[in-house]
């Protein structure tokens, strides 16, 4: 662990300047022009891509807030119309980087759809999805459970009382359909996930059928985000797995009620990333520090509290989010999931104060385990189509999660005191410890990719 | 009044030509009224061709303004022709911040401070209203919602009597049947018996379930239509909230945002650097300032150079979409005139290229980006630094417009779908053209070049022009669609990305977009028409 | 003064595969002597247009020989002028455009301001003075015809053909420019080869009239000398027993031959490919249609048939008062 130590001695160094920093005028701590190496950007004018999700927000913020503008860079952020698109506007250089789904850095790199290597050094949030199922089928499930017939039911609602439906639909002939919004999201493995925990087969990938329907008693096709509620109104699907604020959305216009959340499938959970492509990353490796400090500034600001514990900067957010050329939602709309409450139905509102996570839990480091789940998910579906050693899970995700990028920027934070030392989980190998925190009570432990394939029951083992 | 009569006239028939030049025959009578031609007459044909055509359309847009609140949509409300004009409104309330964030942005000196100490004053105000508007917020949702609590009581009693009831029966047929089957047991009473029961309760309890539903019902549709007032309340504050938060930025970019501020600031990083390069002597250290102060001067003109990063309003991207149907267009005509003069003037070419025509032309604009933009795309690695681009964004005017490869692929699209018309078009008016002219070529002995252009394609001018006309509109129906896909900035990607906002403005702002493509094209059609009779020479082109 | 003379030996037009060959004009012989003033004259139909496109040289002979000076025809060009019944003005080019247009093609080496000087002398020549700058179509029938005029002489051909250049005119117009080609004539002799459809305009212009027999098949029949003395009045000349002699001696070789086609054609059976079943003894005004055939129209209809175009069919003599 010699890096470990190199990296102590440097924190130590660190201090010590910080101290003498402090020790001077206020002035110069703010404008570090010699203490500090400064960063000689390569590029100052960027480019960023989101999708229309709530979680996009720390982009929004960075550049709202002026966190981009502080790093010495000119942002312009625009929407693109779905995850596809997005990725090969990375990939094809009309943006510098985006907003992206956990997955696809990962699938990116290891060819599973559009291949080119991308890589993250910023994790953007936490949770913020949603199971909604239409009326019809949740009028079904209740009938099938009765205790979800009551405005309040009780949670985590599993997809036992789906079963049912499944089965009508099967023995009709037909199978149930269902939402996600990209075949290497979150909402795919996470829907997957909730389904086979209650023994529902949501189907496998194989190389001959990359829609991912084999064995399947629900089938889930890919609709974009925005559309999910007007997909599901018009009778294509009966239910999806989606960020905020489309699950609310379905709430507001009377079609669905979101059944559960990914909260209660994984608590906690990684949801997105900020990615760019290695290309870009060795290019302008200090613009990349430079984008990851913005980024950082802009999670603690979403996540900042009062006193009393709420956040206090949210509702700003929202108000800035609600402009039409982010995330464009009515704020009443998005306000619900960003302050914390969740509305299963309008006579159900939930407090949720982790429906989002921003910053805490050392959420925007790129943790590696997380890496590690999200390819175990793609073997256990079938995307990675042969069966790899434990090695190869660490040996990918370290191509594409960049910690050491992160610690940079968190250090110069550090330096000049926009961040507070335990805000950052300095001295980790980036592998969580083993979680029990899933619907199914099955642990996962990132360094054992294999023994967790292996203890599914529904899926590919190895 | 004789002496001033022929000028008096030449003046009406110079109207009178303009008017039917560019096709507003509409207006025709109104001229001729106020010179005082045939006034009755001229009465009559304003009333029957613009009074009543207007009465018409005021007509459907009072239907609009009377069904669109009543029909029910579950994404939202069908607006009415003031909440599109209010739509309007707010884009171009949009437009003027984004101006009044860029002035601010390039303000210095004082007028900066004069600036800054008028916003902070209008945003005290501002503050202030919506504080005041906001704590009357839960006064009228309690009042809101003990109006719907009121309304709502009764109907939930029935529904709890309604389920209490019905748990009663089902309780009560329960013990039946339990006592049945008993007596089944015992013998006493048949299977048969049994089982119709059974069958009673079931078709019981689906009618009880029946029922409670369409009480369900009766409350969500309390709940969901709430009194307006509480809505309205809302949308108030929240446009306030929206001032607010734009004059918070306007401070922004007044202050520390301002470019003026950032290159004083890089400057007198600068000077520090300087007078650290003055002071240094290890040779080390001399060479590390040196280098900063070059940095920093570096840094000092890329900030000067620095323009506002505006945000696309609606403006601009009908400027945008303007431009990309153009240069579509332009690639249309240059593509579609040779090749149709080649069709026209030669069989054989003529039939290689049918099979060709016959089977791209049907082909949807869609399947056509998506082709550009792999193929396209494939020209531009690296969009940022081609030269290409670098070039659009020096030029005046159009480096405001972002032109990236979307642009071109989008640009591209255009042009397949609207090359054919034109084509087409081109290759009947060469083909078509009157043997009699081709007489005068022959006996003047013509050689091809003199044959094409003074006779061939001046004579193919109208039919050409009548497929330039048809490609132009194509081009701007495909236009929309294209940018919708493929996000290039414009009327389309705004329209897209309204749907995909869902908020409660989506629909307006949709609508509105609806009329400004809709007038645009319009105005494209005119200008089409008016160069398509500039170059006819016969009775003139038809409009439409 | 022109020095050319035209001639044709023995040439037929045919169209049409040979299993089914429609001749037009079958074994015409015409020799025309330099500054002669030959009027053909024949029925709508027989074939007319197709012998000046022949003479013009943009109709090739199927058969024999079209020779000027001798030397054989084998295109069209500027030496041989044509004035063509439709005029044939480029509707986009004002009076001076469509005259300089042919000016700078024939005579390539003219500097800009003689041309101009030369334009302008043809444009006053046809009394279009002041109309220069106008485009055909504000033209009447006449002013049109007189600028095709003044077009063809601008080429200065040798040898001027003249494809039925009044038949579109009203009769006043007509009488009009009868007079006007006549007295350029006069004034710049050179061989003219007009054909026509009424009787009197041959006789008051022509030097020698020669009668093109009713198609299909159509030949040259006789010849008739016009011996009447130059200038000729018309006010006069219709008192002139010569004149009524000669215009009564061609209006019934004219009937005649017609009444014998008409018999020929009522026995024999022959299929007119594309040509419009016409009725020689009635006057009849066919619609004007418009001009705008469809791709690839096949191309014989327009060199013979005619169809598209005003039409005044009339029996010989019978249209002029």
């Amino acid at each position: 662990m010699s890096f470990k130590r190199k990296f102590q001695t440097f924190l130590l160094v660190l201090s010590v300047m910080l101290g003498m920093i402090a020790a001077q005028n206020t002035i110069f701590a703010n404008e570090p022009f010699d203490e500090l190496p400064t960063l000689e950007l390569e590029k100052d004018e960027l480019k960023f891509g989101f999708i229309k999700l709530t979680d996009c927000a720390p982009l929004v913020i960075a550049k709202e807030k002026g966190f981009f503008e502080d790093e010495g860079l000119q942002v312009d952020v625009t929407a693109q119309p779905n995850w596809k698109q997005l990725l090969d506007n990375v990939i094809n250089g009309e943006l510098d980087g985006a907003h992206m789904l956990s997955g696809q850095p990962l699938a990116a790199t290891i060819g599973f759809g559009t291949k080119a290597h991308i890589v993250t050094a910023y994790t953007m949030d936490l949770n913020g999805n949603g199971i909604t199922v239409s009326n019809d089928v949740w009028d079904s499930m209740v009938e099938a459970d009765p205790s979800l017939d009551s405005p309040t039911p009780p949670h985590p609602i599993s997809a036992e009382s789906l079963k049912t439906v499944v089965q009508d639909k099967l023995d009709s002939g037909e199978k149930l359909q269902m939402g996600m919004v990209f075949p290497v999201s979150t909402h795919n493995y996470e829907i997957r996930y909730w389904l086979a925990t209650a023994g529902i087969h949501p189907g496998m990938y194989t190389s001959q059928d990359i829609k991912g329907f084999s064995d399947a008693q629900v089938e889930l096709s890919v609709t974009p985000p925005p559309q999910m509620p007007s997909t599901m109104e018009s009778g294509t699907i009966s239910g999806y797995c989606v960020g905020e604020p489309w699950n609310q959305k379905a709430v507001s216009m009377g079609i669905g009620v979101p059944v559960t959340t990914n909260y209660d499938i994984w608590k906690n959970n990684p949801e997105k990333v900020f990615g760019v492509t290695k290309k870009w990353a060795d290019e302008n490796p200090n613009t990349h520090i430079a984008v990851i400090k913005a980024l950082i500034r802009a999670g603690k600001w979403l996540d900042e509290t009062a006193d009393d514990g709420s956040l206090k900067n949210r509702e700003e957010a929202c108000r800035i989010l609600s402009q039409s050329n982010y995330v464009g939602a009515d704020f009443e709309v998005l306000k619900n999931s960003m302050t914390g409450f969740f509305y299963f139905q309008k006579s159900d509102r939930r407090s949720m104060p982790e429906f989002n996570v921003f910053f805490k839990h050392d959420c925007t480091y790129p943790w590696y385990s997380d890496g590690v789940w999200f390819l175990t998910q793609m073997r256990r579906w079938g995307q990675i189509t042969e069966s790899k050693p434990a090695s190869w899970y660490d040996e990918t995700v370290k191509k594409v999660y960049l910690p050491a990028v992160y610690l940079n920027a968190a250090k110069r934070l550090l330096a000049e005191g926009k961040i507070a030392k335990t805000d950052v989980p300095w001295d980790t190998d980036g592998y969580k410890p083993p979680t029990k925190d899933f619907i199914d009570g099955i642990e996962y432990d990132g360094r054992k990719p294999i023994e967790y394939i292996n203890s599914h029951t529904i899926g590919n083992k190895d | 009044m004789p002496s001033q009569e022929p000028k008096a006239d030449s003046i009406k028939y110079g109207l009178l030509k303009f008017i039917d030049i560019t096709g507003f025959k509409v207006f025709d009578p109104v001229v001729r009224l106020c010179f005082g031609e045939e006034p009755q007459k001229q009465l009559g044909q304003i009333g029957r061709f613009m009074i009543v055509p207007v009465i018409f359309v005021f007509c459907c847009m009072m239907l609009w303004a009377y069904v669109a609140p009543r029909h029910k949509t579950k994404s939202g409300e069908v607006p009415d022709p003031t909440q599109v004009w209010g739509a309007l409104v707010v884009n171009d309330t949009l437009h003027k911040r984004e101006n009044e964030k860029e002035a601010d942005f390039l303000l210095t000196g004082e007028a900066r401070t004069k600036k800054i100490a008028e916003v902070e004053t209008l945003l005290k105000a501002k503050e202030a209203e919506a504080k005041t508007l906001k704590e009357t917020i839960p006064e009228i949702a309690a009042s809101v919602q003990s109006d719907i609590d009121a309304s709502l009581a009764p109907v939930q009693k029935k529904y709890d009597e309604l389920k209490a009831t019905h748990k009663q029966e089902v309780d009560a047929r329960k013990e039946k049947i339990k006592a049945l089957a008993q007596s089944v047991a015992n013998n006493e009473a048949s299977n048969e018996q049994l089982i119709a029961l059974l069958r009673e309760d079931s078709v019981a309890k689906k009618e009880a379930r029946e029922t409670q539903k369409a009480i369900k019902e009766q409350i969500a549709a309390i709940n969901d239509n709430p009194p307006k007032v509480l809505k309205n309340t809302q949308l108030q504050y929240s446009s306030i909230e929206n001032e607010v938060q734009h004059l918070k930025k306007r401070l922004d970019y007044l202050n520390s945002g301002n470019r003026g501020q950032k290159v004083e600031k890089a400057e007198q990083a600068v000077v520090s650097a300087q007078e650290k390069l003055d002071a240094a002597e290890e040779p080390a250290a001399i060479l590390a300032a040196a280098k900063s102060v070059v940095k920093g001067k570096e840094k000092v003109e890329r900030i000067t150079s620095q323009k506002y990063p505006r945000r696309a309003t609606i403006w601009f991207q009908v400027w945008r979409s303007l431009f990309t149907v153009f240069i579509g267009f332009v690639l249309a005509a240059a593509i579609a005139i040779p090749v149709g003069i080649m069709c026209g003037l030669n069989k054989v070419v003529m039939a290689c290229l049918t099979p060709l025509i016959s089977v791209f032309k049907p082909v949807s604009p869609v399947v056509w980006l998506l082709i550009f933009q792999i193929v396209v795309g494939a020209f531009f690695p690296n969009p940022e630094t081609h030269p290409l681009f670098v070039f659009a964004s020096s030029l005046p005017w159009i480096g405001g417009l972002k032109v990236n490869p979307a642009m071109v692929y989008s640009a591209c699209t255009v042009a397949m779908c609207a090359v054919w018309p034109a084509l087409v078009n081109t290759a009947l008016g060469v083909s078509s053209i009157d043997q009699d002219h081709l007489n005068v070529a022959k006996v003047l002995k013509l050689g091809l070049w003199a044959r094409l252009t003074k006779i061939i394609i001046p004579s193919s001018l109208p039919l050409i022009f009548a497929g330039l006309r048809i490609s132009l509109g194509v081009g701007w129906m495909v236009l929309i669609a294209a940018e919708a896909l493929s996000s290039s900035d414009g009327l389309g990607k705004y329209v897209w990305d309204e749907y995909q906002n869902g908020s409660s403005q989506t629909f307006a702002n949709i609508i509105f977009a609806c009329f400004v493509v809709g007038i645009i094209g319009f105005f494209l059609d005119r200008i089409m028409i008016i160069l398509q009779r500039s170059v006819s020479f016969g009775d003139g082109a038809a409009t439409v | 003064m022109s020095q050319f003379s035209m001639e044709i030996d023995d040439a037929s037009v045919w169209f049409g595969p040979p299993s089914q060959r429609t001749e037009v004009l079958s074994d015409i012989n015409l020799q025309v002597q330099p500054n002669e003033f030959v009027a053909i004259i024949g029925f709508s139909g027989s074939g007319k247009s197709t012998l000046m496109n022949l003479l013009a040289g943009i109709q090739p002979a199927s058969a024999g020989a079209v020779q000027m000076n001798g030397e054989e025809v084998t295109g069209p060009g500027p030496k041989r002028g044509i004035l063509f019944q439709n005029y044939s003005l480029l509707p986009w080019l004002s009076v001076y455009g469509n005259i300089e247009l042919a000016v700078k093609q024939v005579f390539p080496e003219m500097t800009a301001p003689t041309r101009k000087e030369y334009i302008q002398k043809y444009i006053d020549m046809v009394s279009l003075t002041g109309s220069e700058w106008k485009k055909p179509q504000e033209l009447s029938g006449g002013m049109r015809q007189r600028l095709s005029l003044a077009r063809t002489l601008s080429m200065q051909p040798e040898v001027l053909l003249l494809d039925e250049p009044l038949s579109a005119l009203d009769a006043l117009t007509r009488a009009n420019l009868q007079d006007e080609i006549i007295r350029i004539w006069e004034v710049d002799r050179r061989t003219v080869i007009m054909i026509t459809n009424d009787v009197d305009e041959a006789v008051l212009m022509a030097d020698r009239i020669v009668a093109l027999t009713p198609g299909p098949r159509a030949t040259l029949g006789k010849s008739f000398d016009v011996t009447l003395d130059r200038p000729r009045d018309r006010t006069t000349l219709n008192f002139n027993p010569r004149f009524i002699e000669l215009r009564n001696e061609v209006t019934k070789y004219m009937i005649g031959i017609n009444e014998e086609a008409k018999a020929l054609h009522t026995s024999t059976d022959i299929t007119l490919p594309n040509l419009m079943p016409v009725d020689f003894n009635t006057i009849e005004k066919k619609p004007r249609k418009p001009d705008q055939p469809a791709v690839g129209a096949p191309e014989p209809v327009r060199s013979h048939g005619e169809p598209g175009r005003q039409q005044e069919l009339v029996t010989a003599g019978v249209d002029n008062e």
